[in-house]
């Protein structure tokens, strides 16, 4: 455990903490749990000069509805409460279920919400459940307050649409406007804990006699991704096993995966076809609880 | 009073002695080891897996602050310093690993250069600024391409790129396959896996420049060994040399060699006349300690219709990396596979062919097994194909070819000495405990719901405690045929032992304690147990093979029989009774039949040292004895075991859940069973690592791809079954506690065990051969395609 060498600072408010990154020319990175950037840093495959703690900002921890009825969760909230608030699991079941997939009780503990957004990495869980649910990511420079839709936040692997002299400040998940949904979060990993092969995000929602689905992957491409295809495939359909195979076979058609010693491409198709046929039947299972 | 009447601590669930102290945190390791003024190093390691180095920049290194030397492979200091590991077979090419690559590396990872600096971290800074450049050369990926026509030779003057071939022919296989009923062929892989200690390799070298004397602090499981090795190579007299190994965060076989890395640590603490440090990183570890396992077997076996195994022909590549290991060679992994492969059966007509190839990849030397697993992957794959070609349950099978518990001593085709076992009980009672009826009714109503639940079976027999006639049998350049013991009683009756083997999990604080005590009859708190450290200890071999309890147990009972003798002549002088007429018993020595004419142990020994005049005439003060040991006729122990898992299989997503895992393991007398399933279960994880998760892999142009744990995937709790372990205790004829080595065989059978037990589950969906490792969700659904395919064909054939 050796990074290069590198300047600390602690912030107190997030003005401080752009502050300091914009004092270092974009060289800055922020700390929050480091559960992804300090062992970066101890491999040396990441060298930022200067580390932002934000620690002590404590903006960054809100979790709230605002009166639109969307979920406000600050950027310091780590997955451990994203995965036992009661109030994630009344508004947005499918994050808090995501949630307790990620890492082990000790990186939930530390590892926090705004950390892996802005970390990006494409097999992430907590990325595709901001994608499926067309999240919105605040995030303050310099000079203002900007909000990002997830659609154009995650760039590609590592990469997001974050400034340098930007902070993530927190994550808004609209409400769903469904009267009744049900949801499912699948991933294969090599083990319990392990980042996922391919994780799949499942949202059926209804409207009146409307259904309508939405579905995101990780580890299919370099950022996630939503199956838009089978999404129009399974919109007004009936939610039944034949429909979900084939939803599942849309997948598999629209994938162009990358591979890596964990699985080939074609293991990655045929998985993501499999997670999401078993992620909407679990989805359609609550549905029809709810 | 009879023998019964001693107490006794062997087979007693005493707690660990040495766990207080490693628990708690207060484990001493080498990274511990903070000396003043102690400088650090960070080496510079090849990115090529096979170059001719054309030059090294190292000014920028130099220039850096805090650096105070840099250290390349051309420098005159580590001119010459090779290690060489030759192996005394007829077909053998030797290697000569240089301490750092001067002029051509051959894999990645490789030491090209050295950078001592104030701390690790400006030595890192600097060794990224040593600059190499290099002429690439075609690199050998895999032992095929290694044995091809036309690729480049690894070594000079060779003429093959292998280290070691070797034939062997046992019976008249010709004959037996002419004779048989069928014959089937295998070809079975499994890949390159490592022992993964939780502390990784470590040297501190202090050389005191006015006695000329060498201080060395390394996580070895041989140090004496090792010191000898450090004086030839570094030129130093062995009397000068201390190797202190001290509390190691685990061995597994990866820790028991002289490495490059050692050599150069010592080198630079001679010349800088400073304590020089390398604590490995994990990274490292991937890279550059020793690699194991990856074999490819071609097997024909040849079997009668009533299920008995007639004959095996077999050839064996092993995929061996690209030096020859000291003090292990490349050859050993080959030659166990060869002399392992007919497994515990009956087989008496065998024909096989092992090649120890060269390759572009890390050193292979012996891990956890060495050899077996790979040997019982390909020996129980194919009993359980004889299984499904005769229509024979697979347990049925190995019963009719299991040797005979009553042949024993039993000699192997392969001239294995077989002291005891009870090979058909084990099964028997494997069948009993696991309930093996009910599983398989269990398994038709789960197929029948739809379920693919699996079982597997694989037995074995672990070669252990290897001795003088074993070793040189096996052609080994050094024969690691003994353990010594010193056993010294002190004023007040306590008792110190040191013994040559090295503790690095195993727990010899507590059973050398517990055999030492029982002989002395002395309390066990009484007996501390000590190792690691040459400057006190007698010479022995050390840690590996399976052999502490079985070796270090003999020379410290030898010892503590020796110093038992002692003070019974010394009791019997003072009682004025015939030391015949004595024995020792509960603290005290005492008269047969009249235990109240007695003396205390503690009263002899203080008597003995501070009262030297009461003492018999000629006999001298001290109460310390030395023995070495080796089992009776140095040919060692084999325990036995069966292993059954049952499997549900996610045909959907390729993952195996192993549900139910047993043991039925018998390794002779047990001296302390909490820690004898301790080492159990350790295996069986290991093993269920390689059959599931591990896997060191290299693209096709020589890189390695798992160079961390988030591609080097160990098995965790979650990934580890609960294991149920019954125990069988046949005693070894030929050792004195009646114990066996057994510290290795977990990790023999989970891969065999799951393949079958996969390839049972996929039954319902259609015949296939499960014979590769790991059983990675896209091997798995592999066979589940191969499975369908086999049923679509089936189908339309008809």
């Amino acid at each position: 455990m050796k990074p290069a060498s590198f300047e600390y600072v602690t912030a107190r408010t997030v003005e401080e903490a752009v502050r300091a990154l914009a004092d270092s020319e974009g060289e800055g990175k922020c700390l929050a749990g480091g559960q992804s950037l300090v062992p970066l840093m101890n491999f040396r495959l990441a060298r930022p000069p200067l580390l932002v703690d934000l620690g002590q900002v404590d903006e960054l921890r809100q979790l709230r509805h605002d009166d639109d009825g969307s979920l406000v969760v600050g950027a310091l909230v780590t997955h451990r409460e994203v995965a036992g608030s009661p109030l994630i699991a009344e508004r947005v079941p499918l994050l808090a279920e995501a949630a307790r997939e990620v890492g082990h009780a000790a990186i939930r503990n530390r590892g926090t919400i705004g950390g892996s957004f802005a970390h990006a990495d494409p097999v992430a869980e907590l990325p595709c459940v901001g994608l499926t649910l067309d999240a919105e990511i605040v995030a303050a420079g310099p000079h203002r307050r900007r909000t990002i839709a997830a659609a154009d936040f995650f760039q590609g692997p590592f990469t997001t649409a974050l400034a340098a002299d930007e902070v993530l400040v927190e994550i808004r998940f609209p409400a769903s406007g469904a009267e009744r949904s049900g949801w499912a979060f699948c991933e294969l990993a090599r083990r319990r804990g392990d980042l996922a092969v391919v994780g799949v995000a499942a949202q059926l929602e209804r409207r009146g006699q409307r259904l309508s689905a939405r579905i995101g992957l990780a580890g299919v491409a370099g950022r996630p991704v939503r199956a838009v295809a089978a999404e129009a495939g399974l919109s007004g359909a009936t939610p039944d096993a034949a429909s979900f195979r084939a939803a599942g076979e849309a997948v598999a058609a629209s994938l162009a995966p990358p591979s890596d010693i964990h699985g080939s491409a074609a293991l990655r198709r045929r998985v993501a076809s499999v997670l999401t046929e078993r992620a909407l039947e679990r989805a359609a299972r609550r549905l029809e609880a709810a | 009073m009879t023998e019964q009447a001693r107490p006794s601590f062997i087979g007693a669930r005493v707690k660990r002695l040495e766990d207080p102290r490693l628990l708690r945190g207060h484990g001493r390791y080498v990274a511990d080891v903070r000396l003043p003024g102690a400088l650090e190093v960070a080496f510079v390691r090849s990115e090529m897996p096979h170059a001719d180095i054309t030059a090294v920049d190292a000014g920028a290194a130099r220039e850096h602050p805090g650096v105070v030397r840099v250290l390349t492979g051309s420098d005159e200091l580590v001119a010459g310093r090779e290690i060489r590991g030759d192996w005394r077979g007829e077909i053998w090419q030797t290697s000569a690993q240089p301490a750092l690559a001067g002029d051509r590396v051959r894999f990645v990872g490789q030491p090209i250069a050295a950078v001592v600096a104030t701390s690790r971290y400006v030595a890192e800074d600097a060794a990224s600024l040593v600059v190499a450049d290099y002429r690439e050369l075609q690199p050998l990926t895999s032992a095929r391409a290694s044995l091809s026509d036309g690729a480049p030779l690894l070594h000079e003057g060779w003429t093959r790129n292998f280290f070691r071939h070797s034939h062997f022919l046992g019976g008249d296989p010709d004959a037996a396959f002419a004779a048989a009923d069928g014959v089937l062929e295998l070809r079975t892989a499994t890949q390159r896996q490592t022992g993964m200690p939780l502390e990784t390799r470590g040297c501190v070298a202090d050389y005191d420049v006015v006695s000329g004397s060498l201080t060395v602090w390394m996580t070895n499981q041989m140090p004496s060994v090792v010191r000898t090795s450090l004086a030839d190579v570094l030129g130093v007299e062995e009397n000068r040399v201390r190797v202190v190994a001290p509390d190691i965060g685990g061995g597994f076989g990866v820790k028991a060699y002289l490495y490059p890395e050692d050599v150069v640590v010592c080198l630079l603490a001679m010349e800088l006349g400073r304590p020089v440090r390398w604590i490995e990183d994990r990274r490292e570890h991937l890279l550059a300690a020793i690699h194991a396992r990856q074999q490819e077997h071609r097997v024909q076996v040849a079997y009668r219709a009533d299920g008995k195994v007639l004959a095996i022909r077999a050839e064996v590549l092993v995929d061996s990396g690209a030096f020859s290991v000291h003090p292990w060679t490349a050859g050993l992994e080959a030659g166990n596979a060869l002399s392992l492969l007919p497994g515990p059966y009956t087989i008496g007509d065998y024909e096989c062919d092992a090649y120890a190839v060269a390759t572009n990849k890390s050193p292979f030397g012996p891990v956890r097994g060495v050899a077996r697993p790979a040997a019982a992957l390909s020996t129980e794959r194919a009993m359980d194909q004889v299984a499904r070609a005769t229509g024979l349950d697979p347990i049925e099978v190995r019963r009719r070819n299991l040797i005979d518990a009553r042949d024993c001593p039993y000699t192997t085709v392969t001239g294995n000495l077989i002291d005891s076992a009870s090979f058909q009980e084990a099964l028997d009672r494997l069948c009993e405990v696991a309930d093996y009826p009910q599983l398989r009714r269990q398994q038709a109503e789960a197929r029948e719901a739809g379920r693919l639940l699996g079982i597997g079976v694989a037995c074995y027999a672990e070669q252990g405690a290897s001795g003088i006639h074993e070793y040189l049998r096996r052609g080994m350049p050094t024969i690691f045929g003994y353990e010594t013991a010193l056993v010294r009683m002190d004023p007040s009756g306590k008792v110190l032992v040191e013994v040559t083997t090295h503790s690095h999990g195993q727990g010899h604080e507590t059973t050398i304690a517990q055999v030492v005590a029982t002989r002395l009859q002395v309390p066990l708190q009484d007996v501390r147990v000590v190792y690691g450290d040459t400057s006190r200890m007698p010479y022995g071999m050390g840690t590996f093979g399976s052999r502490s309890i079985v070796m270090a147990g003999g020379a410290a009972s030898a010892a503590a029989d020796k110093v038992r003798l002692k003070l019974e002549q010394f009791a019997a002088h003072l009682l004025e009774i015939s030391a015949d007429d004595l024995e020792t018993v509960d603290g005290a020595v005492r008269a047969k039949g009249a235990p109240f004419r007695s003396i205390p142990i503690s009263e002899l020994a203080r008597a003995a040292y501070h009262q030297p005049h009461r003492l018999p005439q000629g006999m001298q003060p001290l109460l310390e004895a030395v023995s070495t040991y080796d089992t009776e006729r140095g040919t060692g122990t084999w325990t036995n075991a069966c292993h059954l898992a049952l499997v549900e299989l996610d045909p959907g997503l390729g993952l195996l859940d192993v549900q139910k895992y047993v043991v039925v393991h018998d390794c002779g007398v047990i001296v302390n069973p909490t820690i004898v399933e301790g080492q159990l279960h350790g295996g069986i994880a290991h093993g269920i690592g390689g059959a599931l998760l591990e896997e060191l892999v290299y693209d096709e142009w020589g890189q390695p791809l798992s160079t961390t744990f988030m591609d080097y995937l160990l098995p965790s709790a979650t990934e580890v079954p609960r294991i149920e372990a019954h125990h069988i205790e046949t005693p070894s004829p030929f050792s004195a506690t009646g114990s066996k080595g057994m510290g290795e065989g977990g990790a023999i059978a989970p891969g065999p065990v799951l393949a079958a037990a996969l390839e049972d589950a996929l039954r319902p969906l259609g015949e296939v051969v499960v014979t590769e490792l790991p059983l990675t969700p896209e091997r798995v659904l592999r066979y589940v395609d191969e499975a369908r395919g086999a049923a679509a064909d089936a189908s339309g054939d008809r």
